[in-house]
């Protein structure tokens, strides 16, 4: 009796060693990955991607959370000061710079994973954008990025004789002109409320009129008569806008066909195709009732697109998303140096775009020629065509905003991007009777203050 | 020996009280001792500090946008508690008196205070929806009391009133349910005896209901300004132009490049200020 008990016990301590060991040899590393990518279709997209890579490497768990774009420096600020920070996020270059200058960035790590996959491979406008000051560190990886330009109705245009919207003088004829208040009808959406957008849109503008955040000496010149000009025509288009305060919401009316135009970026492509798939299934043969319903059976085909405006300048306006590994523990650093790797893999990575195609566009020069690529599975690559995809595409080698001067990247632009300055002025302006000279001084005075010269 | 006990069960009666007392320095006292130390520095987001003195609380005092946003604070504050305690009064008399499905009507009458915020505030937008809403439409097209459509919740000078009706609308309950309370048990006989002193009913509400009101409608206003110094989701959700100071402090401390030092700066403002009301409140109103 007792020798078995003895032996029972023993066994009972082995195979507790034993699931104690392995328990501890398949303790997995966790990684926190933030993404901008909210919308459920498109969470479910990556954590697909994420499992797949733990099918592949079991000794990593994959955490994906999603952020709003609008609120990722506000929870990465709340995330810092309670020491909660994520491994590895995904955000817009300048909020990057922004963070890379806050010092969470780890710089070695970035550097590592673009040599892995190969520096030569992305496209050169869009490594600048994510580069630090002194040169040779990136404070991320080029992930995807857009081009924002004005969406408009061809045939509205058409038939009042309107030349395409693509210079200011031809923007502000067709705006006064479609504008019917009392119709409820609107010439064209700019941002006005103090957020991402409206500063995207206004950048578009001070870029088309030579109006800069930094000269090439790295100086403030944001008070300049170039930009006083862009804000008092911005202040005459917004005359034009919905009533009140807008954001890149109100692109709805436009679907509804209450705008004539609006500032979008190619995510829009996506949108519209979708709406005419969802005008397919929403007739009054599948519902007894409907009506008079606003859905525009050749929406797609009366919608025109201009990325470039000119004034002074030609300028075309673009946002590029990164990758950057944020300073973790050297395990947590190599898993996430691992993931990003496997997310450029051509099939992750093609993958990863087609969440919306058009909008995600390959920073890598090599992806848009791979055979995979063209053939998105909702088929808005066949709707658009292959050459205005190329054409889309091949716009990042030249896109410019405040922050690349003469490929030189300024942080402290991103500072200025976060801290919301511009689209405050603007509101300021539009909404609180400030005059446009005041606003500007402001403004300068608050960027000064922020960066500190 | 009866020493022994006074002492013994003074020992019982601080191991009674060590857990709330934990709770309270832990949850309560130990945020704000840090939110107090923290004004005092300049906040890194990598959790760097350094030591600025008093120069937060001078940055305060002559940021123009900090007395917009307290200014903006005491409109807020006297529409809604003014707001919320006079029409959940009205409502609690009226829904005091004797008729049929009364208590169905005093059921239905909750269900603002009931509802998910988030829910009720998508509602709301898109009520006042500039292009859309059916609160345009039914002021321009309909009425014609409007000659153009107006954004109501996105324009500052507007939003405020939209924010403040809110309020009203969706925290008049717990007024009503706190004075409808008192209001049942005021005895019948002091109305009777007003009624033969002559007093009419204007006389009676005045002399024997709000006398009798007196402590649950100090309750009910002192209890409004302090959830409604602090209230943020509301405010924020409905119309995040309408600066009070919570959602002034979250600006400063969570949008964009963050100055959290700056941002506690105000909260410790925030925090005497809402102090003192408490004590003036108190002290001079209630005279507890």
């Amino acid at each position: 009796m007792q020798p078995a008990i003895k032996s029972l016990k023993s066994l009972a301590v082995t195979l507790g060693a034993l699931l104690l060991t392995s328990s501890l040899v398949q303790a997995a590393t966790e990684i926190e990955f933030w993404t901008n990518q909210t919308q459920s279709d498109r969470m479910k997209i990556i954590e697909t991607l994420a499992s797949t890579f733990e099918a592949l490497n079991n000794d990593i768990k994959i955490k994906v959370v999603p952020v709003d774009e609008n609120e990722m420096a506000t929870q990465m600020a709340a995330a810092a000061a309670a020491g909660s920070l994520p491994n590895v996020i995904e955000a817009g270059s300048e909020l990057l710079l922004a963070f890379g200058e806050e010092g969470i960035v780890d710089i070695e790590s970035n550097g590592k994973m673009l040599q892995k996959i190969g520096k030569k491979r992305f496209f050169s406008g869009a490594l600048n954008m994510l580069q630090a000051p002194n040169g040779k560190d990136f404070y991320g990886v080029p992930m995807h990025g857009w081009i924002q330009g004005i969406w408009y109705r061809k045939d509205w245009f058409a038939e009042r004789g309107l030349a395409a919207p693509d210079t200011w003088e031809n923007i502000e004829k067709a705006a006064r002109e479609l504008t019917d208040k009392s119709k409820n009808q609107y010439g064209i959406l700019i941002g006005t409320k103090p957020e991402g957008y409206t500063e995207q849109v206004f950048t578009h503008f001070a870029l088309s009129n030579g109006a800069r955040q930094f000269n090439a000496k790295g100086e403030l010149t944001f008070n300049s008569p170039q930009m006083l000009e862009t804000l008092k025509y911005y202040q005459t288009l917004a005359q034009f806008n919905p009533p009140g305060p807008q954001t890149w919401r109100a692109r709805d009316y436009y679907l509804q066909g209450k705008m004539g135009m609006f500032f979008y970026s190619t995510y829009i492509m996506d949108d519209l195709a979708l709406a005419e798939v969802a005008k397919g299934s929403l007739t009054s043969e599948h519902f007894e009732g409907l009506s008079g319903a606003d859905f525009d059976a050749d929406l797609v085909k009366n919608t025109g697109f201009v990325p470039v405006i000119t004034n002074k300048t030609a300028a075309s306006y673009g946002v590029l998303q990164g990758l950057a590994a944020l300073k973790s523990t050297p395990a947590e650093t190599t898993a996430t140096e691992k993931f990003v790797e496997y997310l450029y893999d051509p099939y992750a990575y093609i993958t990863f775009l087609h969440m919306a195609p058009g909008g995600m566009n390959p920073m890598l020069a090599d992806i848009p020629d791979h055979p995979n690529y063209l053939k998105d599975p909702k088929g808005i690559f066949k709707t658009y065509g292959t050459d205005a995809i190329k054409t889309i595409i091949n716009g990042f080698e030249n896109i410019q905003t405040f922050t690349v001067v003469d490929g030189k990247a300024f942080p402290e632009s991103g500072q200025i991007f976060a801290k919301q300055i511009i689209p405050r002025m603007v509101y300021s302006v539009v909404f609180e009777g400030v005059s446009p000279e005041q606003a500007i001084a402001r403004a300068e005075m608050e960027m000064q203050d922020l960066i500190g010269r | 020996m009866s020493d022994r006990i006074v002492a013994q069960e003074s020992r019982l009666g601080y191991r009674l009280l060590a857990p709330a007392f934990l709770v309270i320095v832990l949850l309560i006292l130990y945020p704000i001792m840090f939110n107090l130390y923290l004004s005092f520095f300049d906040v890194q987001l990598d959790g760097n500090k350094t030591w600025v003195g008093v120069s937060n609380y001078l940055k305060l005092l002559s940021d123009q946008t900090f007395y917009h946003s307290l200014g903006t604070t005491l409109i807020y504050l006297a529409g809604t508690v003014v707001g919320t305690t006079v029409l959940g009064l009205a409502v609690a008399l009226l829904l005091n008196e004797e008729f049929p499905l009364r208590n169905l009507v005093r059921g239905l009458v909750l269900l603002p205070y009931f509802a998910p915020v988030i829910s009720v505030v998508f509602g709301w937008q898109f009520i006042f929806d500039p292009v859309n809403g059916i609160y345009n439409h039914v002021m321009v097209e309909e009425l014609g009391l409007m000659s153009e459509r107006q954004n109501v919740i996105g324009e500052p000078d507007s939003a405020i009133w939209v924010v403040i009706v809110f309020d009203v609308w969706k925290h008049f309950p717990i007024a009503f349910l706190l004075i409808l309370a008192k209001l049942q048990s005021i005895p019948k006989d002091q109305y009777e005896a007003a009624a033969i002193d002559g007093y009419s009913a204007w006389g009676r509400f005045i002399h024997v209901t709000l006398p009798e009101l007196r402590f649950v409608l100090g309750t009910v206003i002192l209890l409004r300004l302090i959830w409604n110094l602090n209230r943020f989701e509301d405010v924020y959700l409905l119309a995040p132009n309408v600066e009070t100071l919570p959602i002034y402090i979250y600006y400063r401390a969570f949008t964009g490049v963050i100055d959290q030092g700056f941002a506690a700066a105000v909260a410790v403002v925030q925090l005497v200020f809402l102090a003192g009301l408490i004590w003036l409140y108190v002290r001079k109103v209630l005279k507890w």
